[in-house]
This record gives structure tokens, sequence and C-alpha cells, in this order.
């Protein structure tokens, strides 16, 4: 009886017996691998590392390796998707971060949490190519704590032949939001996963503020995203771009440098359609990306050198030519690919601008209202 | 074969190419010559080349590495000590604790980690704290393993050994530790291979800089899909293949060791 | 007195050996589960996280309501307060049952016949279960959203056939269909091997005995082997409704967008909302359904146990 359990087990547990030895040495090959390449590409011992808290695909890899020779440092990027999770994570305590760029409402919350070092303007002789528009912001007034450096527009992104095919309006959020534009797109929809950008696209499609925290407006805005709902594919904040350049989405909301990304996906993959996309006339959220200095930073004068580097307007366009983010920086216009330039969604005009607005922060209250009527939207 | 057998043949085959072809779509789709996995365009080897030369990519792909080695070897440690502790000794408390993990779904261990290294123990979360949240969850299964080879084994042969005069540790040494080796291996396989591929407990315990496989593959699956990702993969499913068939080549040869020295595999 | 002799050798040796992995435990898992429990009766941090227990002495501007400190029910009323918490864990239940069940009727045939095949085939045969095992849980799932995309084959292959009916288009993807079979995907091999264990010991006589008595197959099936590989049916039901309830990968990566699960609520809780308090509630609440179903499952199986026994 021994001997037969024995031998069963003997069966697929010994199998690994050399095991250990192969995975050894081939670990030892990879660390080494890997040491060998880090190596090659930085000078030896003490080499200094910039922390970046960064979106996804937001900066352009040769201004990063430009930066790399230009500081004889390495760049360390750490991403985040939502501003959310930024704060989430910072929230629990992490740290090491010299540098991060969050949109205005996020740095609105770590301004007042007081967790960021104030500028050394000083060691930022660049920063009087920023336009005057995008400055002193109600979040931080004299713009003691941060520097813009881009922004983006929440709009919608299309199919330009499936829509005009099927007479649907391209400049409006009621394409979102009205089931009659909806019924002929059923399934082909996706709006952002972000319980704050959906209901600011519901507010301002209902005539409030983007802001507005009046209960009973955003009741109304939950009944109308519900009602729209079953018309949707999905909530998405990410995928939608991979989606609507393979022709599997017809309508998407999200960011202006999402979009930018998918009509050059679509082009360069030579599909049969274009894509295209606008700010809704009824006003939008826009998301102005500063660069700020975390606390627990300890490369504060590598930080101000990336900061003044970024504000070079050479350096600057990259970004912009690569994203299709918006610029605030007015050095960087002359860099900047003409089509992007003259592209209203992604440079709106003066009168527009008016319709768009930043978002603010929420309580802790009000935070977890609009938690569980995220909660109700997603599961009714 | 029976016309039973036949209806089981077939359903195997069915489930085993359910298990098989989306893994086959993976590796095809990362060969092709298209940025989208939409459709089939062209043959290429790009995407392999785009990996080798992705830093951050090889750099997660590393300090994976590092966290399973250490994670399993404390795993395979510690787990090798409860396995044994509960078969011997009439434990109450420690089987509770070493199997609860187990059983829990990962995102309660994951939370309750990231509570406890940031409010009680103000660790800044890193390579420290994933090493230390993996091991928390493989312990449970390497004492599974280690315990359940204990109970498939013959008491009389420590009895013996006690009556030669051996002490607890030469026991140990000499006897329980060979016969439960292959358990213990097959623990510290099981936990690397748990912690290379842990999605949920590493996203709640991961710091700041240091990029982790899984990771890093659920950013790219979420936000810049290329088919980068199939090639990654690809290649980690063929490691994993090749691992296997040395495995079984050299099990071949240790298991004719093992019949010779325990006198008979089928017999007795 | 030999055994009271034995029983005191004994001691030391059991602190050396079952005291590091206790005291291991004790830390990292009991503590942080007893953390998790106190910040459920804790306020949420004005900025995520969580309030200090005492009135800090640094002042940090209000936005809204004065910063509250100490203990309170409120995530509790909060999660009891509105029927929308209960309705996700009953859908979370459902999508394990559903998943249990489908990976249940799937793995019986396969791990019947690797149980009674050749010895040298059946290590092939269990390997090749676990072999998919082995390779990223993420790429598995990430495979469905190719498989299941709109443009796939198989969905063309579907709405083409569904269109000879006159039926419209479904999205496979993003659906709940997508989340099931991702569900059932990546825990399959978690059902096939208990049963397999179990069958494996089954004893042939009993069959052969079985049908020297007259009983046809599918009787033979019923009253010998379904009853005999019942732990077994428990155990691997249990490693796959659990770790279900508590999954949040595969609704976040295939599901649609009513397809959240409570997983998808506690990661939202934790990394989106900043609502530490509430996310430790709904923890709570998911490891005391996760434990009641243990317990079920547990006595499930010893139920059938001493029936087989009788």
């Amino acid at each position: 009886m021994t001997c037969r359990t024995d031998s069963r087990q003997a069966g697929p547990k010994s199998f690994f017996r050399a095991i250990p030895s192969l995975l050894m040495s081939l670990a030892i090959l990879f660390a080494a691998g890997c040491g060998n390449h880090e190596k090659s590409a930085n000078s030896a011992g003490g080499e200094k590392v910039l922390h970046l808290f960064n979106w996804n695909n937001y900066v352009a890899p040769e201004t990063l390796d430009r930066f790399s020779e230009f500081c004889n440092c390495r760049l360390s990027q750490d991403y985040y998707s939502d501003n959310e999770e930024m704060l989430a994570k910072l929230a629990a305590g992490a740290a090491g971060y010299d540098l991060i760029v969050p949109t205005g409402n996020a740095m609105d919350t770590l301004i007042r949490q007081g967790v960021l070092n104030p500028l050394d303007k000083s060691l930022l002789p660049n920063f009087k190519n920023i336009n005057p528009a995008y400055l002193d912001t109600a979040f931080d007034p004299g713009n003691k704590y941060s520097v813009p450096y881009a922004y983006t527009i929440t709009l919608i992104g299309f199919n330009r032949e499936k829509l005009e095919a099927l007479d649907l309006p391209t400049d409006t959020w009621a394409v979102i939001f009205e089931p009659e534009h909806l019924e002929k797109i059923k399934g082909r929809v996706t709006v952002l996963d972000s319980p704050r950008e959906l209901m600011a696209a519901a507010l301002k499609y209902l005539g409030y503020s983007a802001n507005d925290i009046d209960e009973h407006h955003w009741k109304q805005a939950a009944e109308l995203i519900l009602r729209a709902k079953p018309y949707w594919a999905a909530f998405n904040n990410t995928s939608y771009v991979r989606e609507l350049a393979a022709g599997n989405l017809w309508l998407a909301h999200g960011y202006s440098n999402d979009m930018f990304q998918a009509a050059h996906d679509a082009a360069k993959t030579g599909r049969r359609f274009t894509i295209e996309y606008s700010t809704p006339k009824e006003g939008a959220v826009l998301a102005l990306d500063s660069m700020v200095l975390h606390r627990s930073g300890n490369q504060s004068d590598l930080a101000h050198q990336f900061i003044n580097f970024m504000l070079e307007g050479k350096n600057a366009a990259e970004l912009t030519n690569l994203v299709g983010s918006g610029n605030p920086n007015m050095g960087a216009m002359p860099y900047i690919k003409p089509e992007i330039a003259n592209n209203k969604a992604i440079f709106p005009d003066p009168e527009l601008l008016t319709r768009l607005e930043m978002l603010r922060d929420l309580d802790r209250k009000q935070r977890r209202l609009l938690s569980r009527l995220w909660t109700e939207i997603k599961l009714k | 074969m029976s016309r039973g057998n036949r209806w089981l043949w077939l359903a195997a085959i069915l489930v085993y190419a359910f298990l098989y072809i989306p893994l086959a779509v993976v590796v095809i789709y990362s060969f092709n010559d298209s940025r989208l996995n939409a459709e089939w365009v062209g043959f290429t080897l790009l995407w392999y080349k785009t990996l080798l030369n992705d830093h951050e990519m090889l750099l997660a792909a590393r300090n994976s590495l590092i966290i399973a080695f250490s994670a399993s070897l404390s795993a395979t440690l510690l787990g090798t000590m409860a396995g044994l502790a509960i078969h011997r000794y009439n434990l109450k408390v420690l089987p509770v604790l070493v199997f609860t993990p187990v059983a829990m779904p990962e995102i309660l261990l994951g939370v309750s980690l990231l509570l406890f290294f940031l409010q009680v123990l103000h660790l800044t979360l890193g390579m420290a704290s994933i090493i230390i949240a993996h091991t928390t969850f493989c312990v449970g299964f390497v004492a599974i393993i280690v315990r359940a080879r204990l109970q498939g084994m013959d008491e009389s042969i420590f009895e013996a050994a006690r009556d030669l005069g051996a002490s607890s540790w030469q026991t140990f040494r000499l006897v329980t530790l060979p016969l439960i080796m292959p358990a213990v291996v097959a623990g510290a396989l099981m936990s690397f291979t748990l912690s290379i591929d842990d999605f949920v407990i590493t996203f709640f315990t991961k710091g700041v800089g240091e990029p982790i496989l899984p990771i890093q593959i659920y950013t790219m699956i979420k936000v810049a899909v290329t088919p980068e990702v199939n090639a990654v993969s690809t290649l980690l499913m063929l490691l994993t293949l090749v691992m296997i068939i040395i495995a079984s080549r050299l099990e071949a040869n240790a298991l004719a060791d093992k019949t010779s020295a325990t006198g008979g595999g089928t017999g007795t | 007195m030999k055994a009271e002799e034995a029983q005191r050798k004994q001691q030391p040796a059991k602190f050396f050996v079952a005291g590091p992995p206790m005291l291991f435990l004790l830390l990292f898992f009991v503590a942080p589960s007893l953390i998790m429990i106190v910040t459920s009766f804790r306020f949420p941090g004005e900025f995520g996280g969580l309030a200090p227990f005492a009135p800090s002495s640094v002042p940090v501007a209000p936005i809204g309501t004065p910063v509250e400190t100490g203990f309170t029910l409120e995530a509790y009323e909060f999660f009891f307060g509105d029927i929308i918490y209960a309705k996700i864990f009953l859908k979370s239940f459902a999508v394990a049952a559903a998943t249990t069940l489908i990976c249940l009727v799937m793995a019986y045939p396969l791990a019947l016949l690797i149980a009674r095949s050749d010895k040298r085939l059946r290590n092939l045969m269990v390997l090749l279960v676990v072999l998919p095992f082995a390779s990223n849980f993420l790429i598995r799932i990430y495979a469905w959203m190719i498989i299941l995309g709109p443009e796939s084959a198989l969905s063309h292959f579907i709405n083409t056939f569904l269109g000879a009916f006159g039926l419209g288009p479904v999205s496979l993807l993003f659906s709940p269909f997508a989340v099931l079979v991702g569900m059932v995907y990546v825990h399959l091999p978690f059902m096939v091997l208990p049963l397999y264990t179990n069958l494996e010991k089954h004893d042939r006589s009993l069959l052969d005995a079985a049908q020297d008595l007259g009983a046809a197959r599918w009787q033979r099936f019923w009253r010998v082997t379904w009853p005999l590989s019942l732990p077994g049916v428990f155990s691997g039901s249990a490693l796959v409704f659990i770790p279900v309830l508590g999954m949040f990968a595969v609704p976040d990566i295939l599901g649609g967008t009513g397809d959240i699960l409570i997983g998808n609520l506690i990661k939202d809780q934790f990394l989106g909302t900043r609502d530490w308090p509430f996310g430790s509630v709904l923890s709570i609440m998911l490891t005391l359904a996760v434990l009641s179903v243990a317990g079920l499952a547990a006595w499930f199986a010893r139920s059938s146990g001493t029936e087989r026994a009788g």
C-alpha cells in the first residue's frame, strides 16, 4: 500500500527534481543580461534617478532620451490611467516620486493635503513660455506649486463615415445620451468609466455646470445616464482607442489625445474609414495637467531641471506632435505640426474655451454619494 | 473501446480544445504584422524584437523573477515546517492559519495587507512588500503538498529511526527530509509559478518605480495593446514548456533510481 | 510513562518547527485581517485613506463638513442602507454558481477519462490540463478578448448564423457571457484536479460488481461513481466558487457596463473612491460570505462521506 502511494506520488511530483538549479541558472542569466543592458545605457555608479508618476504615454520617448543625456541621469516612470488611481496610491502612502503630473482637481487635493513642495521659480527661466490663459487657476493661484504641462478635453470621437451614413450629429452630447440617436448605433458606443467625467458630460448636456453638487441635479444626470445605458457597449477608459481604430466602435466618449491616437492608428493601418473627434457645443471638461513636485521625492534639482527642460518650446511640442495633446506653451506653437495646431478639437477657439470647465474635487460625503450613484448606474 | 469511452474521449478532446485554442490564438497573433489584434495581416518577428528592446518589460521580468525566487524560498521553508508540524503534532491553530489564505479570495488578502503595510508598519510599498505578500499566500500551498506526502508515508520508518537512537534532528535530516524532498520541490515550484503569475495581490501591494510583469501586462492590455503582449506570453509559455520537458526527462531517470531504492513501484 | 516522555521530548521541537510559520502568519495574515476589521469602523479621510483617531493639530482646509474622527458605524449603515449592495452580492453568487456548474459539467468527463486511462497517459493528460495554468492569468483572459471580439471569426460565424434566423447581431465581448467564459476558463483546472484525485481512487471492482448485477451504464454511473465522487465534487466546487466570488480582473477586462461584481466594487473603494472604511466593510461581508460557503461545502462533504461509509 505504501509503495503504491509512493510511486503514484513519484509521478507528477518528483517531476521537478532538477528544476531549482535550472531556474537558478535562468534567473542569473536574466538578471545578468538585464544588468548589462542597464549598465551600458548609463554611466557607472551613483547614477541619479528621477522618479516620474505620470499618465501613460505622456512623454515622448525622444524627449526622455534627450533629457537623460542632458542631465546624465535615468528616468523611471510609474503610470496611472486615472487621477483617482493616482490619488488613491498616494493616499495609501506610495512615496518616492519626484514629479507627478496630476490633473487640476487632483492637484487641488494634493495642494490641500500639503504634500507638494513649492517650486523655485528661479530655476525655471522657461516658465515665461506658458500662455497666461492657463495660469493662475483656482487650484493654484500664482502657480506656487504647478507648471502647466498639457491639457486634454473630454469629448466624443467617432467613425466619420458610419455616423454620416446614419445621419447622426457629431457636435452634441445628445448623440451619447439620446435614445433616438443611440438606436442606430446600439452596441457600438462606449463612455468613460469615470463617475466624474460621465456625470460632468450629463450635467453639461442638461445645462448645468460640470461642478454642480446639487443632489437633485445629480439624480437627474443619473437618470439620463440610465436611460442611455442599454445602448452603450461598455464603460471604458482605454481600449476604446483600439476599438475605434479597429472599426468595432463607431462612437466613444473619451480624451482628445486618445482620439488623436485612434485617428492616427486608423489611418496607418489603412482602414477604409476615418476617425474624427469634436467638442460638443454644450461644453465639456478641460483637464489641465501640470507638473508638480511631491514632497517624498529627493531629487529637487533634477526635477526642476526636467520641468525647465519640458518648458522649452521644442521639447514641449514633441508631446503634442506625438499624442495630440493640447499645449499651453506658447513657445511650442512653431514646432507643432500644422494639422494639429489647426485642429479645433485640440486647440479650441476662445469662444468654446469659455464653455470648458475644469473639475473641482469633492468632499468625502459627496464622494460617497457619487460612489453609490455610480454603483446603481452600473448595476441597473 | 466501448461506446461510453468514445463519448468520454469526445468530451475530453472538446475540453482540451477549449483550453488550448485561446492560447494558440495568442501565440499566432504574436507573429501578426499589425498593431491591432483584430485580424491576420502577415508574418513578422517585429514584436519579439520590440520586446527584447523594451527596457521596462525586461526590468519587469527581472523584478518578477527576483520576487518569485525570494517568495518561493521563504514560502517553501515556512510551508515545509508548517506541513511537518501539522502532520506530526496535534495542533489546533496552525492549520487554520496556514490553510485559510489558500481558500480566501486573493483580493481580501491584498487589501488587508495594503492596509496593514501602510497603517501599522508604515512600510513603503516596494519589492519587500510584494515578497512578503506572496510568501503569505504561498505558504499554504507548500504546506498542503508536504503534508499530503507525509500522510501517505509509512510511520514505521520514523519509529525505526527513533528506536535506533536517532535524535529528532537526525531523524529529520536523514530520514524525513529525503523522503519529503519531492513534495518540497513541488511546493517550491508551485510557489514560484504562483508568484510569477500573481496579479491581484501584487496589484494592491506594489510600490513605485518598480515594474512587475503581470502589472505591466495588465497595463498593456488595458491601455497600449500591441502584439508585444502576445510575444511576452508566448515566450513565457515556451519557457514553461521547456522546463517541463526537461523535468520529465530527468524524472524518468529519477524514477528508475527511486524504484530500485524503495524496492518496487507498483508491487508489494 | 513512555507517552508522557515522548510528549515532553516533543515540546522544544514543536516550537522550532511550528513557531516560525505561526509567527509569520500571525503577523502577516491575522494582524492585517484585524486591521481591516478596525478600519471598517472608522471615518474616511478627507482626501482619502482614513481620518485620524483624534483631531489633528495640523490644520487641514475642509472642503465640506468638518473632519470627524474616532469610531463610527457609518460605513456599515451605508452598506445596509441601500439594497444595491445586496444585489451585487447576489449577482456575484449567481456568477460563482454558474461558473462552478459549468466547470463541473466540463471537468467531470475529462477527470473520469484521465482516471480510467493507462498510467503513463494519465500523467501526461493531467499535465496537459495544468499546462495552460502556467501561462500568465491575464493573457488567458486577454486571449478571449481576441476570440470574442466583434470582428473575430467566431463572432462573424455566430452572427451570420443568427442572421439567418432574422435575429439581430449580438456582442459576445463585454457581456455577461464573456465574463462567464473567462471565469470558467481560468478556473477549470481547479475542478479537474480534485475530481481526478478522487476518481482515481475508486475501486474498479465495485463497477464490475454492479455490471454483473445487471446495472446499465447510466445506472452504474449514477449509483456507484457519482456518489463516491461527491467529496471530490465538493472540494472542486469550493476551489472554484470561492475564488470566483472575489474576482475582479475578469469582469474588469471582459465585462460590459453592468457586469461588475463584488471584487470590482472592493477594488474601486481602495483604488478609486479612496473610501477605505467602506471598502473594509465590503471585504468583511465578502469574507463572511466565503466562510459560509466553505462551511456549507465542508458540511456537505462530511455528510456525503458518512453516507458512503454506511
